[in-house]
């Protein structure tokens, strides 16, 4: 951790250097695939468009280092814009490292979906996206509708769940509440831990590694839970051995939002990115390209995108409130710990 | 040679050979002040911070991570659990380890060296990649789990559990344990053992009553070392637990980087260095006990 902190300094201190002709922005999002596939789509052509504004893309697996990473240079940010999950921006926000974003920044914000804000968080959300059925099409012919489907007998220790604290638990508690029929999942998740138990038994791992994807494409495992837009990809590259279904249940959303860095280096270069990231153009290009539901109202998404994200079918979807949740999520982890995934052993 | 050693007696020299090493010792001592100490002191600062939802670290000074982390069954079944699961391993491999030490330490010329660089080799290959290979060796479609069902045994879970930590962690330490094995067999000489065949002890007397007191030291040694590596070690656990094995270096991944609970991976980390600290403990009384007797 400490190490990687001291190369990323470096880096983005070799990049100022090197940088200072132009205006660099320097942004923070997840590495891998979502870089990838950003850079191509979002970070590329509005380099095209404003020549004079270099975007350097800092890489890291998940928004924890990114605030880890944004704490430890508080003093002095290198890092003008960060991409994260929505509950952890808000301790970023809570702890002062963000600047607000509102229509002073960009005039795009009006046009966002009202779930794309939360109060108390600096930023806005710049990509949604949802909890998926995930399925290995070897094992299982005919392709489940519903998230009952985890809970069939025949898949029985070839059931992967990534457990909390991940937040794709999180999100299966909650869908799990409503099929059992709980109440509100903000009062209480007893029913759904109570449904979860039952399946707890059939869980091959509730730690998939490298993700969930993986051993489900190569049939280590059958059926399992994962997040659309990655699966969307993974399924294309895994040559037809796993497929995606948006259950017939609805789902819910996980919310990545744009963060402007307070005292940000880059000042209104790094504003200018923002406007564009959150412009109808860039959000229905990162739709096409990977599958993340767009937040901009205004964006036009083509007939593919639209079959392959949630973006169709908004109406069906539950509405978690994450900042809620980080306030009850302990109480769910304990009880998974104690309640769910003791009944595997 | 003689007239050196006295002139480096004296006094006012050994003043200055004192000076001298108070200075050669100074980049190190800066070093670890600056890149432990410091650090293990921020580390004991945010343990007794406060937590606030969602991943934030108050401003106020709390006993509460402590408390709850002592008062807490859960975490008390983690602590016994991690205890319980590095002995274990300790132990198996030293019981694995121990017949190749002594066989390398009795080797000689090339064979030795050969057979050192075989023991030696699979440090130069990651722990997630070794890791890996035993995923794919106990899986259930793995090459295990197949000639126990061709030869009729019913095959048990041997992934994704306890069982796989165990058996992952125990090949990965072997090397350590081998090589402090041999680093604290130097007493063991053969000429020892041949004494007392000579007067007539029999093989497993001889073991017991001169090769293994004789290798203590080594014994204590590896099995310092591998206790260590295997209550800090979480790679193994993650990847072959299957999110069914909580154990304290586990723990304090996923509240640092998953639930972003800085003050109670800070308390975790700083009950691990006390569980290190007891060890040592141990070890040093050990190692009095062994040269008294």
């Amino acid at each position: 951790m400490l190490a990687r902190l001291s190369i990323a300094v470096s880096i983005l201190a070799l990049g100022a250097a090197t940088g200072a002709a132009a205006e660099t922005v320097t942004i923070t999002a997840y590495s891998g695939i979502f870089q990838d596939h950003y850079t191509k789509a979002v970070v590329e052509p509005f380099m095209k468009k404003n020549p004079d504004i270099k975007v350097e893309f800092y890489g890291l697996p998940n928004s924890a280092q990114m605030l880890g990473t944004l704490r430890a240079q508080k003093d002095s940010p290198q890092i003008d814009v960060a991409i994260l999950d929505i509950s952890v921006a808000k301790a970023g926000a809570d702890e002062g490292l963000f600047e607000k974003v509102d229509e002073s920044v960009s005039a795009n914000v009006k046009d966002l979906y009202p779930n794309a804000f939360a109060e108390g968080v600096a930023g806005v959300a710049v990509t949604f996206d949802n909890l998926v059925l995930i399925y290995n099409t070897d094992q299982i012919k005919k392709a489940p509708t519903s998230w009952n489907a985890l809970w069939d007998q025949n898949y029985a220790g070839k059931l992967v769940i990534p457990a909390v604290p991940d937040i794709q638990g999180t999100t299966l508690t909650i869908i799990a509440n409503r099929l059992a029929g709980g109440g509100d999942y903000k009062e209480n998740v007893d029913a759904g831990i109570e449904k979860l138990g039952e399946l707890a038994p059939g869980v091959q791992t509730w730690e998939p590694k490298p993700d969930v994807y993986t051993p489900i494409a190569n049939g280590q495992a059958a059926i399992g839970i994962g997040w659309n837009a990655r699966a969307q990809i993974y399924s294309g590259t895994s040559g037809g051995k796993m497929a995606v279904v948006l259950p017939e249940e609805g789902s819910g959303f996980q919310i990545n939002t744009i963060n402007l860095v307070k005292n940000a280096p880059a000042g209104d270069a790094a504003k200018k990115f923002i406007d564009y990231a959150l412009s109808p153009e860039a959000q229905a290009a990162f739709t096409a390209e990977m599958f993340y539901a767009p937040t901009n109202s205004k964006a036009q998404v083509s007939g593919e995108a639209l079959q392959r994200t949630a973006a169709g079918q908004m109406d069906k979807m539950i509405d978690i409130d994450w900042l809620a949740v980080a306030k009850i999520r302990d109480s769910i982890t304990e009880k998974w710990r104690r309640q769910v995934i003791p009944l595997s052993r | 040679m003689t007239a050196g050693t006295a002139t480096f007696l004296e006094p006012a020299k050994r003043r200055g050979t004192g000076n001298v090493a108070v200075a050669l010792l100074l980049p190190i001592a800066l070093v670890n002040a600056v890149g432990f100490i410091w650090p293990i002191l921020n580390l004991a600062g945010l343990s007794i911070r406060e937590a606030l939802p969602g991943g934030g670290i108050g401003e106020n000074f709390t006993a509460a991570n402590w408390s709850g982390l002592l008062g807490d069954g859960f975490y008390i079944d983690l602590i016994v659990n991690s205890l319980v699961v590095s002995l274990t391993i300790t132990l198996l491999t030293l019981l694995v380890s121990y017949p190749i030490a002594l066989y390398l330490h009795r080797a000689t010329g090339a064979w030795k060296s050969f057979l050192t660089v075989l023991v030696i080799s699979p440090l130069l290959t990651s722990a997630v990649v070794r890791t890996y290979g035993w995923i794919a060796l106990l899986s259930d479609t793995g090459p295990v789990v197949k000639a126990m069902t061709a030869l009729g045994i019913p095959a048990p879970r041997l992934m994704f559990n306890t069982t796989g930590v165990v058996i992952g962690l125990t090949e990965i330490l072997m090397p350590y344990m081998i090589l402090a094995l041999m680093a604290g067999f130097g007493r063991l000489d053969p000429r020892v053992e041949e004494a007392a065949s000579t007067l007539g002890a029999r093989p497993f007397a001889v073991f017991r009553r001169v090769v293994l007191p004789l290798t203590a030291p080594g014994i204590a040694l590896g099995c310092l070392l591998c206790f260590v590596l295997a209550v800090s070690s979480f790679i193994t656990p993650k990847l072959m637990g299957g999110g069914r094995v909580f154990l304290l270096a586990t723990e304090i991944y996923d509240q640092a980087i998953v639930t972003l609970n800085w003050p109670l991976a800070a308390t975790l980390s700083v009950l691990v260095l006390v569980i290190f600290g007891a060890a040592l403990v141990l070890y040093s009384r050990a190692m009095r006990l062994l040269e008294q007797g």
